[in-house]
């Protein structure tokens, strides 16, 4: 019995690939000088294996630590073109969630490679991370990452299956109050480890949430993301008007899970088992709570 | 000091602006976020190899930008000066009378919309530049002529409104949308295509040229109205006239680059100080010294937080508000 196996020549002309929002790119096979504008990506990259081919990222690119010694582009919104063309890089690439179209568009006319993620939820994160993998001819790896992934996703689905589903209002910034929209990663990492976030009906991305309708729609559970940003601490929020009046917050049922819930890389699984054990933890003890003192 | 509208002061002062024009360029040319020697900027703008990363950097990237802010600069202080002239108001600006957000508002209505109007969001930002000027126009005619200080409020109370339809429309549209617009809205040289440059530069030119036309009619303007007509001026049409030139002119700017605020303000009042208010000085005074003052502006805004951006209307806004003030102030005092 034998496997026949068709070890396909590398090409020496460049691939047009469609990348993932729909734009033409002229990808290298092997592309060794990669510049990446999202921090997502950079962890991706190098959580593929990938971090010495890094030549350039950006400001807020803080993952691995080895990440920060990058010579870095600028931010997300307004990278310095001339900093991209003068690394030299074979591709370019970035994340529609974070990046601007103009950044592309600029790209194209540079003749600058950019190959284009978008992630709208954990299973889109997933694919996100494998076809970079496939791209950038570490497919088998990114396959190895993604499957370690999504064993993990399903671990946390069947735990929270049959818990309670407590309501959560997810803070993204707090004045005003801003939350995450339905199509986000972050809501789907929400829904997986077994909340329901009370802005799944709001329409766009970020939407801005009124205090008194997030008071109306009453969340068990209120979520923060602990970012260095984020200064206030969760006591601040008992004496803040409007605020204090949540029952979750009479109730201390505030927590900080890690920031990398807005990061779609492999990190926002971390991130999504945190929020399942956090939501978990708050229906034990909610369990046990005044009833079991009775 | 200021300069006697001679034919042989005018074209001196012409050359020495010029040539700072050249200068300053070339110094903008220079300076980025990546270090380039002059050696290397030279041979980057004049030789053979297209394809090295200093030719794409200076050619590409630094070169597009200085034109388009020279233009962009130049068409927004020219629209400046004559605003201020027909206004008789020393405090008007596309900026203050409402066009630069009717222009904004037309290219977030296109985003909007989109489709296959969002690809033509410059062309709708220049309709809705003509559409608001013509509506503070009409808001501020009194009796078949322009009264200053009506079209003055016309102008600001109009920017308001649009703002507000403005900021409506952003929380309807996409993240990913008004992340872009958000930039756009504090102008925004970055973005530019070789085929914007070819559009506009002839654009601004003939606009410039047209207006020019109506130099000494402006002087006479500055009399009033009234004064005007008894001098034989048109004063219906010559209004007319350098009011359409002028938010065309504005309208271009707007569509290719944001709201980039003051400069009409700043650059037509500095352009007093030396040369005085005759506008056969003023008016080419002001095209040159509004490229100047574009150009460094925005290279102040590309590499002062290096390698991020800043959107140049932020630095336009740091000079011209305290200018606005203190013309404010003066006015009052």
């Amino acid at each position: 019995m034998g496997l026949i196996v068709f070890s396909s020549a590398t090409p020496l002309f460049p691939r047009i690939i469609t990348d993932q929002t729909g734009r033409r790119v002229d990808v290298p096979e092997n592309p060794k000088r990669i510049i990446s504008l999202a921090p997502s990506i950079t962890e991706t990259l190098y959580a593929l294996g990938l971090g010495d081919r890094i030549v350039g990222d950006t400001e807020y690119c803080d993952y691995p630590p080895e990440a920060r010694l990058k010579p870095h582009v600028g931010a997300l919104l307004n990278p310095s073109l001339e900093k991209i063309v003068a690394l030299k890089p074979d591709l370019v690439l970035g994340i529609a969630e974070a990046n601007r179209r103009e950044t592309a568009d600029q790209l194209d006319r540079l003749g600058v490679p950019l190959y284009g993620l978008t992630a709208h939820s954990v299973e889109e994160t997933l694919n996100s991370i494998e076809d970079l993998g496939k791209v950038l001819g570490r497919g088998a790896q990114a396959h190895e990452l993604v499957a370690g992934l999504r064993r993990r996703v399903d671990a946390v689905k069947q735990e929270v299956e049959h818990a309670p589903r407590p309501k959560v209002l997810f803070v993204v910034w707090y004045r005003p109050l801003i939350t995450a929209g339905p199509h986000t990663f972050i809501a789907d990492a929400i829904g997986i480890a077994g909340g329901i976030s009370i802005s799944d009906d709001l329409a766009g991305e970020w939407p801005r949430l009124s205090l008194e309708d997030a008071l109306h729609r009453d969340p068990d559970i209120i979520l923060f993301p602990k970012s260095e940003s984020f200064s206030p601490s969760l006591d601040e929020f008992q004496q803040l008007a409007g605020w204090k009046d949540f029952r979750a917050v009479k109730d201390h049922r505030m927590y900080f899970v890690p920031d990398t819930i807005n990061r779609p890389s492999p990190r926002l699984i971390d991130a999504m088992e945190e929020v399942a054990r956090v939501l978990h933890s708050e229906q034990k003890s909610t369990a046990r709570g005044p009833e079991s003192s009775r | 000091m200021i300069v006697k509208p001679t034919r042989r002061n005018v074209l001196g002062l012409m050359a020495v602006l010029g040539a700072s024009l050249v200068i300053v360029s070339a110094g903008a040319l220079a300076l980025g976020g990546v270090h380039l020697r002059l050696g290397e900027v030279w041979s980057g703008l004049l030789g053979a190899d297209l394809h090295s990363e200093v030719s794409i950097i200076v050619r590409q990237i630094r070169l597009p930008r200085i034109i388009l802010a020279a233009l962009v600069g130049a068409a927004l202080a020219v629209s400046g000066t004559v605003l201020q002239a027909l206004l008789r108001n020393p405090l008007a600006d596309p900026y203050v009378l409402g066009v630069s957000s009717g222009a904004a508002l037309g290219a977030i209505i296109a985003l909007w919309v989109g489709g296959r109007l969002a690809a033509a969001s410059p062309l709708m930002a220049f309709g809705g530049a003509l559409v608001t000027i013509a509506w503070v126009y009409l808001l501020g005619r009194r009796g078949g002529r322009l009264a200053s200080y009506t079209l003055l409020l016309a102008g600001v109370i109009t920017a308001s409104f649009l703002s507000a339809i403005i900021l409506f429309i952003l929380t309807l549209l996409s993240t990913r949308d008004v992340r872009g617009i958000a930039f756009w809205l504090m102008g925004d040289l970055s973005v530019v295509t070789d085929v914007q440059l070819r559009i506009l530069g002839p654009a601004v030119a003939l606009a410039i040229g047209a207006i020019y036309f109506f130099a000494k009619d402006l002087n006479v303007l500055l009399l009033g109205e009234q004064e005007a007509a008894y001098l034989g001026v048109n004063v219906a049409r010559v209004e007319a006239s350098t009011f359409l030139l002028a938010s065309f002119l504005t309208g271009m700017a707007v569509s290719v680059s944001g709201a980039i605020g003051y400069l009409g303000l700043l650059v037509p009042h500095l352009g007093r100080m030396i040369v005085g208010s005759d506008h056969r000085t003023l008016l080419p005074t002001a095209a040159l010294g509004g490229a100047i003052v574009l150009v460094i502006s925005d290279t102040l805004a590309r590499t002062i937080v290096s390698p991020a951006e800043l959107p140049v209307g932020a630095v336009t806004a740091l000079a011209g508000a305290p200018v606005f003030i203190y013309l404010l102030r003066r006015a009052a005092g």
